[in-house]
């Protein structure tokens, strides 16, 4: 017994002497050529990034590449040191590179050449690689030139893309110490705005590791090992280029065709329009569209008076007007109120309202005074499905702030708190989601928020202005987009997205769908909805323009006031188209915004052209 | 008296306050001492600009502090009550096992935790206590029969062959140590352990051409030539070389320049005896070997003087699992066996690992609080008491 602990005893003694000895060889008697302390010098690590990832639309074409950039750099300390010779190597580089030597001169004095002068100063760029190699050969012979590659962002999507790809650029000093928390150098080049800053971390993938030993100026003396990087993520958007160019030309045309004359002492009207098609079974956005737009090469080649022009545009073409601006949705947003009414029972579909143009409100406190609140038309007598058809203003001061007359109720509305709910319910009011920057929410107005942020009561005027889609009330297209969505898809508020996957080494992790909220459809009332919208696309609706040959889609116009009047009391107008399609079984949903136009004339024919495009019909269309 | 299951009821009140208060002060001391020398280096490693302790720092500390708890509360427990609890225990853990290759979380290509929160739990930590306790009260009421072997070989394969397979092949390995360590005091005759070893020596080959994953053959190479993969593996294994190079006998200091660990990830788990060398030097790291050959020997002599056998079997057992653990972690930081990611006990940085030899300590010091006094003991109780 006492043999066996003896022999685990002298196992454990055995062991831990071996290991005894192995440290003390390690540490004391030949350690590993450590750094020379007293030098000052030290080891360090040196990252180089791994190359970006690339994006890509869904059907594979690239929007996004890297090309490499030919930079000509400067070594003040390995210039030649005599005064003759090192002026003719200057000389020398002037002639064949076109840098003046003043220039190579300034370069020299730099504050950054002073204090280190072995790092490299860039001087100049090349126009391509024939160029780089050239100089190389020429000027291989002068000590202290480098001609180096280093990677580029190419936005090959240019303006069509250009709001939410975004850009690279170099770290923002607010956000200095975050990065350098995240170990990034601080000359790195990060992504900067849209996609390359929200996807920054898989875009850009592992840097090369190498440890080095360094002398305190930074300059390394030998090299130690290096960790290979890891090529970033490339990622793959739901956006279809094809339909996303068509939507841009045709929005073009409809800002154009909106833009109303200029009036001596207005402001002249800004050519803005936006649109958004959504696949309403996803929620992946196919197109996004704000006009105007920008180069986005622009805003990465550093060319400062490109860069101020386009800050300085009265247009602001960097605003993405898809989801960072909201606007009154107009009648469009009467799809929501028939919704909200039905489900609420305040209406049936067959519910009758007669419109003779305008509806008459005696004030309360004041019999003699009336307020009169306009209709667009004299429709008549409309059931809910033509009031949506016709766009029936009377109809949906009904819905949403009922009739009263003479002390006496003829019809009891919604009021503007249930309406609010349900707007609110279908994700207006807060932004949707959507994988960007600076989305905003819009607006939905209540009594309480009025009394707050006004300072004054909520009137019945404000349910009326509030039921046709006026007023305080405010949206966005992709909410919108997100709206007609969830009417086509039985009630799921999806949440967009751009990106329908990361591809990391050939595996493709796709984004989830998510729904945000689910409507409650009782006795199926959005199926009610749709079918009012179909009409309203139909023969004798308004929202005609939208419905191409060949399919059945649901849509709904709308035709919002703004600004100050003009003499004649007309105001200037946004166009809103929103719509979805096949009727049947629905698949894609649009929403289209032009700021200066009318909802039928102009954004029906936008919607219309998309609907084509998405479905293939303008070949085989007769 | 009533006899159940092989304990003496009645003659042993479990629960009574034992004779000693500190079974063993001495290995206590050592305990503190690691735990101490691994708080120092994490403090000095994650160290923070305005001077205030870093989330690592805090974490650990707690966890310390739920060790020294669980030492507290274990000590003072009758470890005899295992002996009866013993399958239970086992079944729970070997299911835990079982459930985390299924549904646990993936890190660096393994499934070894369960995520809780903001904590992560590794069962195998625990699971191997419970093999080690299960084998101690099956060998402490069996003779060392060829019948009894088989049924202690299947109890110590099932758990470890869940173990090798999350992958952990480092905590396998201490298992096996203490399982063999259990054998030599059971006591298995000789040739049952010549057979061991002829099995084990006939089993290399056979178990590295199918069980160990091209990771570990790829490390293995590594470690037999580094220069192979300078920019993979091997770059880790040439840092922790100049860490510990630089170091030197005295070490650089808590807090110093750059780290020759600098971006490594599992600087303060996998490498954090290389840590302690850099910061501390020679001194720093014989410190710890010492302070682990003082448990070893301690935990031998309370298995010697133990009342009982299965208190005799257990206390071999766990201080084979703690100290073989540790050598293996101090072995693959001086290049002397291959990488396996092995924390070292009250060092490295994590909770599992932390509490898990928390209660071992524990458990030793319950037994040494009920044995007989041995020569160390009246020395110390003269000075202590």
């Amino acid at each position: 017994m006492n043999l066996r602990f003896l022999a685990l005893r002298l196992s454990v003694i055995a062991i831990i002497t071996l290991l005894g000895v192995q440290l003390v060889r390690m540490q004391l008697v030949s350690p590993v050529p450590a750094p020379p302390l007293a030098t000052g010098d030290q080891p360090r690590i040196l990252l180089s990034d791994a190359s970006r990832g690339l994006i890509y639309d869904r059907n594979g074409t690239p929007l996004v590449t890297n090309v490499p950039s030919y930079v000509l750099r400067i070594v003040p300390a390995a210039l030649p040191a005599d005064q003759t010779d090192r002026q003719i190597a200057l000389v020398t580089i002037e002639r064949e590179s076109g840098v003046p030597v003043a220039t190579l001169e300034a370069a020299t004095r730099q504050p950054l050449a002073l204090i280190d002068p072995t790092a490299p100063i860039e001087v100049g760029t090349l126009p391509d690689v024939t160029e780089a190699i050239r100089l190389r050969a020429v000027l291989a012979a002068i000590p202290g030139v480098e001609i180096t590659a280093t990677p580029q962002r190419m936005y090959l999507g240019g303006e069509l893309v250009a709001h939410f790809i975004g850009h690279v650029g170099a770290i923002d000093a607010t956000d200095v110490e975050t990065y350098l928390k995240n170990g990034y150098p601080l000359n790195a080049t990060v992504g900067r705005s849209g996609l390359e800053l929200v996807f920054e971390e898989p875009l850009r993938g592992e840097p090369t590791r190498r440890l080095v030993v360094a002398d305190p100026s930074g300059r390394v003396l030998s090299d130690l090992s290096e960790l290979a990087s890891r090529p970033g993520a490339d990622i793959e958007l739901s956006i279809d280029m094809d339909l996303q160019r068509v939507t841009a030309d045709a929005l073009n045309a409809a800002i154009e065709a909106g833009l109303p004359d200029e009036v001596p002492g207005r402001a002249p009207p800004t050519r803005v329009a936006a649109a958004v098609a959504i696949d309403v079974r996803t929620g992946e956005v196919l197109a996004q569209v704000s006009l105007p737009s920008f180069d986005p090469n622009v805003l990465n080649d550093g060319d400062r008076p490109a860069l101020e022009a386009l800050l300085r545009d009265p247009t602001r073409p960097l605003v993405d007007r898809t989801y960072m601006e909201a606007h009154p949705p107009g009648s469009t947003f009467k799809t929501l109120v028939a919704y909200a009414a039905l489900e609420e029972d305040v209406a049936t579909p067959e519910t009758k309202v007669t419109s003779t143009g305008a509806i008459y409100i005696q004030d309360e406190f004041d019999p003699s005074v009336t307020y009169v609140f306009r209709d667009w038309a004299a429709h008549g007598t409309t059931d809910l499905y033509w009031g949506l058809a016709r766009s029936s203003d009377v109809y949906f001061y009904y819905l949403s702030g009922g009739y009263r007359s003479g002390g006496v109720t003829y019809f009891e509305g919604l009021g503007a708190t249930r309406l609010a709910d349900y707007a609110q319910q279908i994700g207006l009011g807060t932004p949707t989601g959507l994988e960007l920057p600076g989305e905003t929410g819009g607006l939905v107005p209540s009594p309480d928020w009025k009394e707050q942020a006004v300072g004054d009561a909520w009137f019945l005027g404000d349910t009326y202005t509030f039921g046709i889609g006026q007023g305080y009330l405010t949206v966005s297209p992709m909410q919108m987009a997100i709206l007609v969505s969830a009417i086509a898809n039985d009630g799921s508020v999806l949440q967009p997205r751009l990106v329908r996957g990361i591809r990391e080494s050939d595996e493709l992790v796709e984004t989830p769908r998510i729904v945000a909220a689910q409507l409650s459809n009782e006795g199926d009332s959005l199926a009610v909805i749709r079918e009012a919208m179909r009409i309203t696309a139909g023969p004798g609706g308004t929202a005609w323009r939208g419905q191409p040959k060949g399919l059945t889609i649901g849509g709904k116009t709308g035709t919002a006031e703004f600004g100050s009047p003009y003499p004649d009391g007309e105001f200037d107008t946004h166009g809103w188209y929103i719509g979805f399609a096949p009727f049947e079984d629905p698949e894609i949903a649009v929403a289209v915004y032009v700021e200066h136009g009318i909802g039928s004339t102009h954004a029906g024919p936008v919607a219309r052209t998309m609907f084509e495009e998405y479905f293939n019909l303008s070949e085989t269309a007769p | 008296m009533t006899v159940l299951r092989g304990v003496t009821l009645g003659a042993q009140p479990w629960l009574r306050r034992p004779d000693r208060v500190i079974g063993d002060p001495l290995l206590l001391l050592a305990a503190v001492l690691i735990g101490g020398v691994g708080l120092l280096s994490l403090q000095g490693a994650t160290r923070i600009e305005d001077g205030g302790l870093s989330d690592d720092v805090a974490r650990q500390s707690a966890f310390l502090a739920v060790g020294g708890v669980v030492i507290l509360v274990m000590r003072r427990v009758d470890y005899r009550l295992l002996k009866l609890a013993w399958f239970p225990v086992l079944t729970l853990w070997i299911g835990m096992l079982a459930l985390v290759l299924v549904a646990g979380a993936t890190e660096f290509g393994a499934r070894r935790w369960f995520l809780v929160g903001n904590y992560s739990l590794q069962p195998s930590e625990f699971a191997r206590i419970a093999t080690v306790i299960a084998i101690a009260a099956v060998a402490s009421s069996r003779d060392a029969t060829p019948r009894g072997f088989v049924f202690l070989l299947l109890g110590f394969l099932i758990p470890a062959g869940l173990i090798l397979i999350e992958p952990d092949l480092g905590s396998t390995l201490a298992l096996a140590a203490a399982w063999l360590a259990l054998m030599v005091a059971w006591p298995l005759s000789l040739r049952g352990l010549w057979a061991i070893a002829a099995t084990a020596v006939a089993f290399v080959p056979l178990a590295f051409a199918l069980a160990v994953p091209g990771y570990q053959r790829e490390r293995l190479a590594v470690f037999l030539d580094p220069q192979r993969d300078p920019l993979g593996s091997g770059f880790v294994l040439r840092q922790v070389e100049v860490a510990l190079g630089s170091g030197g006998v005295t070490g650089r200091g808590l807090e110093f320049g750059v780290s020759a660990l600098e971006g490594l990830s599992t600087r303060n788990s996998d490498f954090a005896l290389a840590q302690v060398g850099e910061q501390m030097g020679l001194l720093g790291t014989l410190t710890v070997l010492v302070a682990f050959a003082i448990i070893a020997w301690r935990g031998l002599a309370i298995a010697e003087s133990a009342p009982d056998r299965f208190g005799q079997l257990l206390a071999v057992g766990l201080t084979a699992l703690l100290v073989v653990q540790a050598l293996l972690h101090v072995a693959v930081n001086i290049r002397l066996f291959p990488a396996t990611g092995i924390p070292l006990p009250l060092i490295s940085l994590g909770g599992s690992s932390m509490i898990a030899t928390a209660a071992m300590i524990g458990l030793l010091l319950s037994i040494a609080a009920r044995r007989q006094a041995d020569p160390l003991e009246r020395w110390t109780a003269a000075r202590w008491d």
